[in-house]
């Protein structure tokens, strides 16, 4: 059993406190079917560090909210922050709960995720080809977000992931990457990638 | 590996897929309803919720009788225990609509929050003289050229769910989901 950590009161902002949360519970349930389709452990291991963060998000935003709250008309509108909160919180365990199914061993069938790499169409996993035009360049500059509706949420490199990469981050060829995103975006990502597509549409 | 047996795994996946999209689309629908404080929509995810239920009893019954064998049965569980999440973020998801149908005004911190996140959702008048006016959502193409997705429109006080042939009209509020980044552009098509 790993000992929790005591929480100490910080003064941070409640909407600083759920933008997180919300944040990361919805990267966490992509990281968490991507470590359980592909079976990758140490994905699964980053998401579980994550809902860690979230609980302790949470009980943040719990002091937060008692201390903002000055009379009943105060707390009638604060409970729904609450709630969501929570709601937030239980997206978390929920994808918890998927990357302990990976850390468990247990796993999921094998023409299953080959299966879902076809059907998906919110999640894709690219490799970097090495002629891929993605080489060289950087995600800020790429700005799949807006041009393709894509956000590449993690990628492979040297053995390790970088999780939720930053504008600045440089795509290497033999990359491994994990983006999220509308259908027809996330097929042309993996074109992209693949270097089966060499133009970047504006 | 068999003809048959492929298909089986082939179905057992779509039927995974379908409720993973639908938890994922309620979550999106689910802070749509706040970020509007709208009952119509915080509806649609209850409803949706029950949908899900039986989805998952569905996939559930289809995981069983799929005839592994023994040594595959942990690969099995593993499909099950899947569902099992997907009906669990679907459970947040109502929870998060119940906040707007018990009334409660959500709170502006809230609102602001969403609509800083990195998966925002976001609400557009269509106007006038905007390209998608009279245009069915297949031929908008609205993905395509702002990477945002439509979860509803609202129309007349009324809120629809989109489907591919639905017509655009002025004056509609499109609600739609994706990276931030794509609002502008989805502005600048409905209301230049």
């Amino acid at each position: 059993m790993p000992r929790l950590e005591k929480i100490k009161y910080e003064p941070i902002s409640v909407r600083e406190l759920f933008l997180e949360m919300k944040n990361l519970s919805e990267l966490m349930i992509d990281l968490a079917y991507s470590a359980a389709l592909f079976n990758d452990k140490e994905l699964a291991e980053d998401v579980l560090e994550f809902e860690n963060r979230v609980d302790i998000l949470t009980y943040l935003l719990g002091m937060e909210i008692m201390i903002a709250a000055r009379d009943a008309e105060d707390a009638e509108a604060l409970v729904g922050v609450s709630k969501v909160a929570s709601a937030a919180d239980k997206i978390s365990d929920a994808a918890a709960d998927i990357a302990a199914i990976v850390l468990q061993n247990i796993g999921v069938h094998p023409i299953v995720s080959a299966v879902f790499e076809k059907v998906a169409e919110r999640l894709t996993r690219a490799r970097v080809n090495e002629d891929s035009i993605l080489i060289g360049k950087q995600l800020g500059e790429l700005d799949l977000a807006a041009r393709m509706g894509v956000d590449v949420i993690a990628i492979r490199r040297n053995q390790q992931w970088i999780i939720d990469p930053k504008g600045g981050e440089q795509i290497e060829s033999g990359d491994v990457i994990i983006a999220r995103g509308a259908p027809h975006g996330s097929k042309g990502f993996k074109a992209l990638a693949e270097g089966k597509l060499r133009k970047l549409e504006d | 590996m068999s003809k048959k047996r492929r298909k089986k795994f082939e179905e057992l996946v779509e039927r995974f897929v379908e409720l993973k999209d639908t938890s994922e689309l309620m979550i999106d629908l689910a802070y749509s309803s706040l970020l509007l404080n709208s009952k119509e929509l915080a509806e649609d995810v209850q409803k949706l919720e029950q949908h899900v239920d039986k989805l998952h009893t569905d996939f559930e019954l289809l995981v069983l009788s799929s005839g592994f064998e023994p040594k595959e049965g942990k690969d099995f569980l593993g499909l099950i225990r899947l569902g099992v999440v997907t009906e669990k973020i679907a459970d947040a998801a109502a929870e998060i609509s119940e906040v707007v149908l018990r009334g409660i005004k959500p709170h502006p911190v809230l609102k602001l929050a969403i609509e800083e996140a990195e998966e925002t959702v976001t609400y557009v008048q269509v106007a006038e003289n905007s390209v998608l006016v009279n245009n069915t959502l297949r031929k908008a193409r609205i993905p395509e050229e702002t990477g945002m997705w439509v979860l509803a429109i609202r129309r007349g006080g009324k809120c629809i769910r989109p489907k591919p042939h639905t017509k655009i009209a002025a004056g509609d509020v499109l609600i739609a989901s994706g990276y931030a980044e794509g609002e502008e552009d989805l502005k600048k098509l409905a209301s230049p």
